[in-house]
């Protein structure tokens, strides 16, 4: 994901959240109906739009699972993170 | 446009990588806000869990793209209403003057200066994240938290169950300022949530405007992360937070719940409440439909 903010002379840093994840949503695409409820919905805005398509970033998420849970469709499943 | 258009279109004002927890209810409100007032805004943040999260950016970390302050935790509102005159004398009334406080910096220690700024009529939306507690520094109790809540300074033991008083309902005390805009609101209901918003930014430049967001906080309250807003939305359906709006005296219902579910609905699967008996839940039930009934009585639709 693009960073928001500039980086200044002190050196800002921006905290590797997405390191905290366990989980991670993974999406259907075969079953997404480009609704955008998970969008309106995911509390770090890791969840974006591209055109019409529903898209999940994993720079930052933390895998709490939210979108999983509110999905009306039941497309994007929790896959354990391996290295 | 639908909401979910609107959120799509317009772009983050809070940088990603804070570092609330998994499946917060306040950074997703924190985030709409600011998403929804923009750039052209200025935000006041008193200290609680978004300002420890890195909303305000300090230490040099993460941050927001707009004029950002992180306030004293009892000064918010009067810090902002000097801001708004600022900006009405430079002839500047489009910027957005918003303030996002959790329930501590609202109800307890920040309410004197909330409710002088909301009787001058001070031009700015006031927000508050309700997650019923000081739950940055160790989920001690505030006088928002509900009926037999367990805190950590209400412990469930054998001398007392969870917290033994009522909950303060703040915004019907506040309503009752004749504030230009009073609302409550859900993550749960988010089309509702939104509207609430865009509408309390607009009465925000005739007068006081202020939003009560129900904010679940998984860590606090012991439940697992991706039931946030499912305990949400029980949170509505059972009464426990009835959702409506108030404007210019005028009570309107948001969410006219035919079908309430009881309010052991809604406390299952949330470890707060594990500990509470059948009296507890009782007059907890007992107090939430004394509210909703006082709510019905004042809405007019």
């Amino acid at each position: 994901m693009r960073h928001v903010t500039p980086l200044g002379n002190q050196g800002m840093y921006i905290l590797d959240t997405a390191a905290w994840r366990v989980v991670r949503p993974v999406m259907d695409k075969n079953r997404c109906v480009n609704c955008g409820i998970c969008l309106s919905l995911c509390p770090v805005g890791s969840i974006y739009a591209e055109g019409k398509q529903i898209l999940i970033s994993y720079d930052y998420c933390k895998g709490c699972g939210l979108c999983a849970a509110e999905c009306p469709k039941q497309a994007i499943t929790m896959e354990a993170e391996v290295k | 446009m639908s909401y979910i258009d609107t959120i799509k279109k317009l772009p983050q004002v809070m940088t990603p990588g804070s570092s609330a927890c998994q499946g917060c209810g306040g950074e997703l409100i924190t985030r709409r806000v600011m998403q929804l007032a923009g750039n052209n805004s200025v935000f006041a943040v008193p200290p609680g869990c978004m300002a420890g999260a890195g909303v305000d950016g300090w230490s040099y970390q993460n941050g927001c793209t707009a004029p950002i302050h992180i306030t004293l935790l009892d000064n918010t509102a009067s810090f902002l209403s000097g801001v708004s005159e600022m900006y009405q004398r430079k002839g500047r009334g489009d910027v957005n003057i918003v303030a996002i406080a959790g329930d501590g910096a609202t109800a307890d220690c920040g309410f004197q200066s909330l409710s002088g700024a909301a009787e001058r009529g001070a031009k700015m939306l006031y927000v508050c994240y309700d997650n019923e507690g000081y739950m940055n520094t160790g989920f001690q109790r505030s006088s928002t938290t509900s009926l037999g809540s367990r805190t950590s300074t209400t412990p469930a033991g054998s001398a007392i169950n969870g917290k033994e008083q009522n909950a303060k309902y703040l915004p019907l005390i506040m309503s009752m300022h004749n504030i230009e805009y009073c609302a409550t609101a859900s993550p749960s209901h988010m089309m509702d949530m939104v509207g609430k918003i865009k509408r309390g930014l607009e009465c925000s430049k005739r007068g006081f405007a202020y939003l009560h967001i129900f904010s679940p906080c998984p860590t606090g309250w012991s439940f697992r992360p991706d039931e946030s807003i499912d305990v949400a939305r029980r949170a509505v359906r059972s009464n426990i937070f009835p959702l409506w709006e108030c404007e210019r005296g005028r009570y309107y219902l948001s969410f006219d719940n035919r079908e309430p579910i009881t309010v052991r609905e809604f406390v299952k699967s949330i470890g707060k409440f594990a500990s509470l008996g059948e009296a507890e839940l009782n007059a907890l039930q007992a107090s939430t439909d004394s509210r909703w009934a006082l709510i019905k009585r004042l809405c007019e639709r």
